[in-house]
Formats: structure tokens, C-alpha cells, sequence
């Protein structure tokens, strides 16, 4: 009989420890690191390493780095879901995502509420209200995965997928034959875009688009001494930085493309179709050297305008 | 003494005891295995090689397998720190990483943070840009260099009118061409760093150097003029399309403070970006001459220059910050000023010309100085104020402003053509200023409906200051646009959303039809210079009036918990109120989007892309056709609409599908599989038209259209379309050789047939007698890709 008490005593101990040395592991940190994983142990009773979706994983993250006194606990984002906690056939207070799943996903303000009350006063962040992306129900979990380390869209090689998700014109552009190398990993949206918001036109990173693209391509901005109109004024007149089936990423082509602004110097009044030897060819019988290859860009090179003091007419 | 049940007991007793003693160790152990490898980062190293069966830089364009053979894999991802091991009660992490380490797309990247508190990282990333792998000169010099010269056997170049071509050179010429390629690399280097001074102040500085190498095709047109020797000059406007050096380096520095409080939130930085181009100016040597000639050697050339990109420099302070009225009433805004300056010292004007005599491209006393000391600023500011007090409305009124004030002063420059004719250049610094105001309502109609409805007024303005001799620099000095959209959103069901959008935008342009630029050799009289020599009744299409519709719609349904599909389309019209010039175009897109997730780790989804667009020309023609006045606005003798009408239509067509799949649990869960398929193809066309109206009157008669072949015709009729297509095929598997180690083998097949007209004219036989064939071909290509790789994971 003692034995037996003995031997339960011993079963019971180990148990104990067992189940001590790993809430140990869990809670051994102090201050509201530890705080936070007494709220987070809520949770974790039941959703824990075996659920299928890896909510632990969130310690790798900077919303798991336990140290950094703002780091949440689950309540914070999740709400205290008290229904929850008494049955699991009621949801959390804040169910996060775009899709019908166990439950079905909370409205995108109370979902976008829980993130915005830390993160709105980031400068990045500052005109997220009124914003496109606001505007259209997209919420902070449409894009971002809080729970694993690897956030798709925090990563240049990935992020165009999630983006395209809802912009699809986007996802065939990017393959034309003339691209950003986007699908290569090398540019990402978030280069030119801000998608919490921005100043610019179409959430671009910059007051105006020209100063968006002289971020990467500031040999273009000058100011020349000989500049081109539409250049000073907004790149999109002549490129779609997309992607095009005319190099390099233009709208259309010279001397069309030329045509669509000038119709009279030189020879901007001319029609131009396919000669006799099936070329762009003009008026002459052999090809003419202002309609073919580059038409007018031959000699009219610098359209983003001229520093030359003899090169008024951006040909020098 | 011990009964053999007693022995027994305690056998089983002390059994009993080592597997609760092995359970005490053994069940926590296992249980903080799983959950370790949860909260602690898994690194991962990769290395293999990779095969490429084809040279192509099309095929390398971005991806640095633009050579055939092997090349190195290599990639890692290794993070640590006590910020992972929750036992200690630090914040600090670092993270190393690096990708593409064998090849020309390479990318490194260094960071360590103690988070909350201090943050700093490091990164490289280079990419080489091939452009092409065909480009021909019989020019020498380095890529990347800014001198070519001809070899002094070349001899020189009949490019008199009606000279066939090719004819025209020689096979000594046609020996001395040899292939260049065309690519240029950026290097870009990244510092950054951020620190928290308390809760409510922090402070970061990021700091990027960009350093650009390499060449990219321009064309340019040669000086005229020149006397040679052997009784012929240099041919003005003869091409040679030539290597412009891009040896380039940009500094952008970014610097911010940032404060928040509990109501408000306010930021100040600073954005400096300093450009630099090692070079001002690119020479060159031009063989094209006006005549036939005998000559022999270098002085058969004439020397010709231009200019590079100028360094210019670009200051920024910006503030911006936002302020909570209530929780339900938020102010937001900012400011933003720039001082944009250039003072690169102008390209040389005195040509040597290896004849002795130095050709100079100013006329006495031309030029008006050795550096522009351009200078703009730019403003920005904004308000944005939204309201949410209402239930279920959400109110938005903004407001932005945005300026480029050029202040460069306007100089007279007389100058001598590439025709050497002289030329009277006055420059005119472009200003601009774009006001917007904006006031939106979003209101829930019910839980599963959402409205909003938008109008927005943009007013935008251009002007030169001090133009030297008050030419005007813009046709249309103004034009508001008015814009109304409407959104409709339905959740139909759970599993249903359904989204509409329409837009109506107008555009109202004032446009000066006699506006009077300076328009150098051109300017001796006003009709000569009206509507800037365009022909009377011609707007340029940034410049018209303008009417946009925009429709859209899209559907998403969630079909089960597997399965999801999607549709969605747009359709847009704009129209142009232009006599001449752009008339109108469409544009349209459907994208069509299936995904089905039958297991956890597998899925198969395919999309469908359709886009097209259109865009209608209407000018005013010359020719054969001779013309008569036709006055518009009361301007007289500068006049061709409405005889020799033509118009011009382009058509882009663009198709796109795609099939992606993943299999994975193979193999007892050790094998994966991934698969993508696509295929796109593009086609753009140009249509062109000529009418003539056999009598003047207004309304002229209805047009009649010639047929193209008709002697009479001006130029029309179809352009061969541009086409490419990409048919691209990447299969993967990925086999896990034990618990940390996996084997990747990838194959990938892509072929790109592209036919493209814009090079059949730099071919021998088919180039203008005035351009320098370039031999340029279409980047067809065919390769397959085999890598093989192994990735460890600890």
C-alpha cells in the first residue's frame, strides 16, 4: 500500500515537474514580457503547436518579441473573447482574413481597428484613413500574415503575389516584353507604391509621379536647359510602367507616338504605314530614316530633355 | 525475506519509476520540441548549380542567366539572438541573408535590432540589366566609355539622297562591324538605422548609394557642315545609333523625426538625392557624307558630340503629421519643399575635327554661359480631414497642392543646327501647379451593402517666367478637371462579394491656338509660329479637353472552403475634343481567376488575362496631295485641316494564362511538387488611313478614302503588328532527404517568339541611306534551365 502511494507520489511529481519545467519555458520571462505571456497562455492552452495554422510561430515575429514592451498579447488583436474562452463554438471578438473559415471574418474596420491602434501613427501609415485601400473594405489581413515569420508581403520576391491578388491587369503586365523586373524579384510594388496611403497619385511613394520615378532614374530630372514639356510634367504621358509590348515600357511608338503631340515641324505631319518592302517606310521607296527603327528618336534622342547649349531641339 | 511477488512488485515498481522518470524528461522535451521549432527561426543555406542551355539576354534580362553554361546557386537565411529564446529577457535579434549568389541578380542583406529601442541594416543588391546581345557598330570604344571612333580604314559613306542602302557599303565597311552588348549593371548599397528615444520620439536615417555602369543604345544625328577632304562634307542627320555611357551614381539620403503623442502625431525629414554622372558629353565619328567619296583614313570622319545626363542635386524638407479631434474626426497633412538644382558645366561646342579645323556649333558670342545654374523648387502640401461621427458614413474633404517652380533663368543661345544652318534657341523653364480638392461619402446602406460616392476638382497650371523675348512656352495655360465616381459594394452571401464602380471625368482645356513659340530658324514670321508650327486645329492630347468614362465590376465567390473563383472586368473610354490630334480611345480588361486547394499542401489555380486597347488619331497631312489655306481661329496661311486628313489607330492585344499547381504529401510527405505553366501573347498594330475631301467647304464634304496603293496615296495602310509570345513552363520538385535537408531539382522552358518590324530597318539592305546599320534582331529564344540544388535547414 505504501508503495502503491509511493509510487503515485512519484508519477504525480513527475507529472508535475514535467508540466512545470514546460510552463517554465513558456512564462520564464519577467515585467510585462511576462504579462503578456500569462494573457497569451489563455490562448495557448488550446491553440498550441498542433494547430494546423501556426500560431506560435508568431514568436518569431516582431509582434512575439516578448521584450519589447509593446509587443501585443493575442487580447490585444483578438479582443479578451470571453464567449470564446467559455465555448469554442462562439468566435474570438476579432477574427482576422478574407475568408469564410471556422468562423466567418470580422468587418474590415474592426479587423483594421486592432492593428491601427498601434500602428496609425507611423508616418507610413498616416494616410491610411480616407485612403484607396480604406475606402475599399481592404483590410491589414488582406495582405499580411501575422503569425509566421515569413510575411509574404514584407518580402521583395513574394510581394507582387499577394498584390496581385486583386490587381490582376498588373499580374499580365508584368510579363510583356518590356517590364520592371518585378516578376525577376528585383523591383517590388512597395518601391513605387505605399499601400497604407500616400500623397501621391495612385498610393504612389511621392508627392507626384515624376518624383517617384526619379528615385531609381534621376538622371532624368534635370532640370535641363532644354527640357520637353510633358517630360517635366508626369513620365505616365509616354510610359506605362506596367509593362509594354514596346520597349521601353512606352504607350506607343515613334513616330506615333511623337505624332500624338506634334503635327507640323519636320516631318510630324507625315502618314506613315508600311512601304513596298513591307517596312515603315513613308513617303519614299527606300526607307526613310525619320519613320523606321526609331523614326524620330534617330536624331531627337534626348526626349527627356538636352543640356547642350546647341540642342534645342533635344538632338544633342 | 522477499516473496517472488515482492520481487515482482518491485520490479514493477522500479519500472514504474524510470518511465515516470523518463516521462518527466521525455514528455516536456517532446512537447517544447514542436513548439521550438515554432518559436525559434529555422535557418536555412542552399547551394547547387544551374544549367542554361542558351545564350540570350532577353532570357537574362533580369535574371543574370544571360550566358549559356553553368552557374553557381547560393542562398542563406540565418537569424539569431536572445530576442528568440523567450528564457531571456532580450529583445535583440539579427538577421543574414543573401540570394542569388551566383549570379548577377545577387542580393545580401545584414540587420540587427534590439527591438523597441534601436534598429540597424545593411544591404546589397546588384542587378545587370541585358538589353541586348545583337547590337553591331563598326564603331570602337569601350561600353561604358564616351569616345567611339571608326577604324581609319572605314572609308567613308555615300549617303546622298536616293542611295540605296546597303549597297553603300563596302565589305571592308561590312568587316569592320562586330557585336556589343548592350547591358548596363546597378549596384545599389543600403545603410540604415533607427532609434526609439522613448515611446513618443524616435528617429531613423537611411542611406543608399546606387552606382550604375554599362551602356544603353541612343540614336544621334550627325553634325552637317563639315568639309572633308575628297570634295564631300559630313551628312547632317546621318545616323549612328551609338553606346551611351551610363556611368552614373546616385546618393539618396532619408532622414526623419518622428513624435507621436496620444492625440497627435508629427514628423520632420529630410530627402537628399545626389545625382552624378561621370561624363557631360559623348563623341562620336561619323562616316556618313553627303556625297561619294574616295577618301581614305581618319579624316574622312567628321567628330561629332552631345550631351550626357547632367549631375543635379535635390534637397528636401518635408513635415507631416495628423491630429485626432476625436476618435471619430482625424486631421491629417503635410509640407514639402525642394530646391532642385543643375550646374553641370555644358558638353564642349568646339568640335576637333581631324582635318585641323574645329567645327564650332555656336555662333559668335552664342553661348550664353558654361552651365545652365538651373534651379526649381518644388512645393507640396495637403489636408485631408475625415469624419466617421455619423453611423455607418464616412466623410472625406482633401486637399492637395503640388508646384514645380522653375526658376532657371531664360537665356538666348544662337547655335548652329545639325543642318549648320543658325538657330536662335531661347530657353524656357517649365512651371506647373496642380490643385486638387476632394470630398468623398462612404455610407453602409446595410451590413452587406457599402456606397461611396466621390468628386474631386483638379486645376492645373503652366507658365514660363522671363522667357527672353516673351515667347510663350505653353499652348494651353490652364484646364480644370471635374470627377465623379460612384462604388458599389455587396456582400451577397458569405461566400459571394460583388463589387461595381463608375467614373465620369471632364476635362475642360484652354488651348491657345495662337500661341506663339519660339521656334528658332522658324521664327521670321507669326504664321509661322502659331499653334507651335503644329497645323492649325491640332491639340496635343495632354493638352485637350477631355471626357473619361470608366466602368468596372468584379465578383468573387468562395465556392467551398476548397474552392474560390473570380471575374472581374473594367472598360474605359476617353474622348478628345480636338480637331485634330488624338480623337478618342478605349481600353478594356477581363481577368478570370479559378483556385482549388484540395489538400492542405496541394492546390491547382489558373487565371486568364484579356486586355485591349485602342487609340484613334485624326492629323492633318502633307504630300502629294497639294494643299489649300483653311483658316482656323481667323489665323491665315498656316492651314491643311480639313484636306489631307489622315488618321492613325493603334490596337494593343494582350492575352494571359496561366496554370499553377502544388502537390505536396508525396511520398510519405518527403516529396513536393510544383508546377507553372503560361502563356502570353501580345500583339500591337498600327492602322493608318488617309481621306481627302474632294472639296473645300465648312462642314467639308464627307471624305472619301483612296486606296492605299493609289499613286496618288499618302503612306497608309497596316504596319505587320508587333507580336510576342512567351510560352513558359517551370516545374520543381522538392525532395526532403532527411528531417533537415532537401534536394531541389527545377526545370524550366521558355520560349519567346517575337517579331517586331522596328528592326527591319537596321538591317543591311534595308537601312535609310542616312543611318548606320545596327544588324539588331528580334530576341527570339528557346532555353531550357536545369538547376539542381541543396538547401539545409538548422
Amino acid at each position: 500500500m505504501f508503495m502503491k502511494i509511493i509510487l503515485q507520489l512519484i508519477v504525480l511529481c513527475s507529472l508535475l515537474m514535467g508540466s512545470a519545467a514546460y510552463a517554465e519555458k513558456i512564462t520564464a520571462p519577467v515585467g510585462k514580457a511576462a504579462d503578456a505571456l500569462n494573457k497569451d497562455s489563455e490562448c495557448t492552452r488550446c491553440h498550441d503547436e498542433n494547430e494546423k495554422k501556426p500560431i506560435l510561430s508568431i514568436a518569431q515575429t516582431a509582434h512575439g518579441n516578448k521584450a519589447d514592451s509593446r509587443t501585443p498579447s493575442c487580447q490585444s488583436c483578438h479582443g479578451d473573447s470571453e464567449k470564446h474562452l467559455s465555448s469554442n463554438s462562439n468566435p474570438p471578438d476579432v477574427i482576422f482574413g478574407t475568408k469564410k473559415g471556422a468562423y466567418s471574418p470580422s468587418e474590415a474596420k474592426d479587423q483594421n481597428k486592432a492593428c491601427l491602434t498601434c500602428h496609425e501613427k507611423d508616418p507610413k501609415r498616416t494616410h491610411w484613413q480616407g485612403g484607396a485601400h480604406q475606402t475599399a473594405d481592404v483590410t491589414c489581413s488582406s495582405c499580411h500574415v501575422s503569425h509566421t515569420a515569413h510575411d509574404k508581403v514584407r518580402d521583395k520576391k513574394t510581394q507582387p503575389e499577394v498584390c496581385f491578388t486583386c490587381h490582376k491587369d498588373q499580374r499580365a503586365q508584368i510579363s510583356k516584353f518590356s517590364h520592371h523586373p518585378i516578376g525577376e524579384g528585383k523591383v517590388a510594388c512597395s518601391d513605387c507604391h505605399n499601400p497604407h496611403g500616400s500623397t501621391g497619385p495612385k498610393l504612389l511613394v511621392k508627392n507626384t509621379v515624376t518624383e517617384t520615378c526619379y528615385t531609381c532614374h534621376a538622371e532624368k530630372r534635370g532640370p535641363f536647359l532644354w527640357e520637353h514639356q510633358p517630360v517635366t510634367e508626369d513620365c505616365t504621358n509616354c510610359h506605362t510602367p506596367h509593362g509594354s509590348n514596346i520597349t521601353p515600357l512606352l504607350k506607343s511608338r515613334a513616330p506615333f507616338m511623337c505624332q500624338e503631340c506634334h503635327d507640323g515641324s519636320h516631318q510630324s505631319v507625315s502618314p506613315v504605314a508600311g512601304n513596298a518592302a513591307g517596312t515603315q517606310g513613308g513617303l519614299t521607296t527606300v526607307p526613310s530614316e525619320n519613320f523606321t527603327g526609331r523614326a524620330c528618336i534617330n536624331c531627337h534622342s534626348m526626349v527627356h530633355g538636352s543640356n547642350n547649349p546647341a540642342g534645342a531641339l533635344l538632338q544633342r | 525475506m522477499k516473496t517472488h511477488n515482492e520481487e515482482m512488485k518491485v520490479r514493477i515498481l522500479a519500472l514504474a519509476v524510470r518511465c515516470a522518470l523518463l516521462a518527466t524528461v521525455a514528455l516536456p522535451l517532446g512537447a517544447y520540441a514542436d513548439d521550438d521549432d515554432l518559436k525559434h527561426p529555422t535557418n536555412t543555406v542552399n547551394f547547387g548549380s544551374l544549367y542554361t542551355s542558351q545564350s540570350s539576354a532577353r532570357f537574362g534580362q533580369y535574371n543574370g542567366l544571360n550566358k549559356e553554361g553553368f552557374y553557381g546557386l547560393g542562398g542563406f537565411d540565418v537569424r539569431g539572438g536572445d530576442g528568440y529564446d523567450q528564457d531571456k529577457n532580450s529583445a535583440l535579434r539579427w538577421k543574414l541573408n543573401g540570394t542569388d549568389l551566383g549570379t548577377t541578380s545577387r542580393n545580401l542583406g545584414a540587420s540587427i535590432t534590439d527591438q523597441g529601442k534601436w534598429k540597424v541594416n545593411l544591404g546589397y543588391d546588384e542587378l545587370q540589366h541585358n538589353i541586348t546581345d545583337t547590337f553591331q557598330t563598326p564603331l570602337q570604344g569601350d561600353p561604358g566609355g564616351n569616345n567611339f571612333t571608326l577604324p581609319a580604314n572605314f572609308g567613308a559613306v555615300n549617303s546622298a539622297t536616293g542611295q540605296s542602302s546597303a549597297r553603300v557599303l563596302t565589305p571592308n565597311q561590312q568587316s569592320a562591324f562586330h557585336t556589343e552588348k548592350e547591358q548596363t549593371t546597378r549596384r545599389n548599397s543600403s545603410l540604415g538605422t533607427s532609434y526609439t528615444f522613448t515611446e513618443q520620439l524616435s528617429a531613423q536615417i537611411d542611406y543608399n548609394h546606387l552606382e550604375q555602369s554599362g551602356a544603353k543604345l541612343i540614336g544621334t544625328g550627325a553634325q552637317g557642315g563639315i568639309n572633308l577632304l575628297g570634295g564631300s562634307s559630313g551628312r547632317a542627320e546621318g545616323n549612328n545609333i551609338i553606346m551611351n555611357p551610363t556611368s552614373y551614381s546616385t546618393d539618396n539620403v532619408t532622414a526623419a523625426l518622428n513624435w507621436k503623442g496620444e492625440k497627435a502625431h508629427l514628423t520632420g525629414g529630410y530627402f537628399g538625392s545626389m545625382f552624378h554622372d561621370d561624363y557631360n558629353s559623348l563623341s562620336w565619328q561619323n562616316a556618313l557624307e553627303t556625297g561619294a567619296s574616295t577618301c581614305k583614313g581618319v579624316n574622312c570622319y567628321t567628330n561629332n558630340t552631345m550631351s550626357t545626363a547632367p549631375s543635379n542635386s535635390l534637397h528636401q524638407a518635408n513635415l507631416s503629421g495628423g491630429y485626432d479631434f476625436t476618435p471619430a474626426t482625424k486631421l491629417v497633412g503635410g509640407f514639402s519643399y525642394g530646391y532642385n538644382t543643375q550646374n553641370d558645366s555644358y558638353a564642349p561646342t568646339l568640335i576637333p575635327q581631324a582635318s585641323g579645323t574645329a567645327y564650332n556649333m555656336m555662333q559668335a558670342n552664342g553661348l550664353a554661359a558654361s552651365s545652365l545654374n538651373g534651379h526649381v523648387e518644388t512645393k507640396h502640401g495637403d489636408l485631408k480631414l475625415t469624419n466617421q461621427s455619423i453611423k455607418d458614413l464616412t466623410l472625406t474633404a482633401a486637399f492637395k497642392y503640388n508646384e514645380r517652380d522653375n526658376r532657371t533663368d531664360s537665356s538666348t543661345y544662337l547655335y548652329k543646327d545639325l543642318g549648320n544652318v543658325n538657330y536662335t534657341g531661347v530657353n524656357t523653364p517649365y512651371s506647373n501647379k496642380k490643385t486638387q480638392y476632394e470630398v468623398a461619402a462612404a455610407y453602409r446602406l446595410t451590413k452587406a451593402q457599402n456606397l461611396r460616392l466621390a468628386y474631386e476638382r483638379e486645376s492645373l497650371k503652366r507658365w514660363c517666367d522671363g522667357v527672353v523675348g516673351g515667347a510663350q512656352c505653353v499652348s494651353s495655360p490652364t484646364s480644370d478637371e471635374d470627377k465623379v465616381g460612384l462604388t458599389y459594394r455587396l456582400k451577397a452571401f458569405d461566400d459571394v462579394t460583388f463589387n461595381a464602380g463608375y467614373s465620369f471625368a471632364k476635362r475642360n482645356a484652354n488651348f491657345d491656338h495662337n500661341f506663339v513659340a519660339n521656334t528658332g530658324i522658324y521664327a521670321p514670321t507669326i504664321a509661322g509660329t502659331l499653334n507651335a508650327r503644329d497645323v492649325l486645329g491640332f491639340v496635343a492630347y495632354p493638352y485637350a479637353t477631355r471626357a473619361q468614362n470608366l466602368v468596372k465590376s468584379g465578383i468573387n465567390w468562395q465556392v467551398t472552403q476548397k474552392v474560390d473563383m473570380g471575374v472581374n472586368g473594367r472598360y474605359t473610354v476617353d474622348d478628345y475634343d480636338a480637331t485634330l490630334g488624338v480623337q478618342n480611345g478605349h481600353s478594356a480588361g477581363v481577368n478570370v481567376d479559378v483556385a482549388y486547394n484540395y489538400e492542405e499542401n496541394s492546390s491547382v489555380s489558373a487565371y486568364w488575362s484579356w486586355q485591349n486597347g485602342q487609340r484613334n488619331m485624326r492629323n492633318g497631312g502633307s504630300g502629294t496631295i497639294g494643299n489649300s489655306s483653311a483658316a482656323v481661329n481667323g489665323a491665315a496661311s498656316q492651314a491643311v485641316a480639313p484636306k489631307n486628313i489622315w488618321a492613325n489607330q493603334l490596337e494593343d492585344n494582350s492575352n494571359t494564362v496561366g496554370l499553377l499547381t502544388k502537390n505536396g504529401g508525396l511520398l510519405g510527405g518527403k516529396l513536393e511538387i510544383l508546377g507553372d505553366f503560361s502563356y502570353a501573347f501580345d500583339t500591337s498594330g498600327y492602322s493608318t488611313q488617309v481621306f481627302y475631301t474632294p472639296t473645300t467647304g465648312n462642314p467639308p464634304a464627307a471624305p472619301i478614302s483612296v486606296p492605299c496603293g493609289d499613286s496618288n496615296s499618302l503612306t497608309c495602310g497596316n504596319l505587320s503588328p508587333i507580336k510576342n509570345e512567351l510560352f513558359s513552363v517551370k516545374l520543381t520538385g522538392n525532395y526532403k532527404v532527411h528531417k533537415n535537408g532537401k534536394v531541389a531539382l527545377a526545370y524550366i522552358y521558355q520560349k519567346l517568339n517575337s517579331n517586331d518590324y522596328f528592326y527591319n530597318g537596321q538591317q543591311f539592305g534595308y537601312t535609310p541611306n542616312r543611318v548606320m546599320p545596327t544588324g539588331l534582331q528580334a530576341q527570339d529564344y528557346t532555353v531550357n534551365v536545369v538547376a539542381l540544388s541543396y538547401s539545409l535547414a538548422f
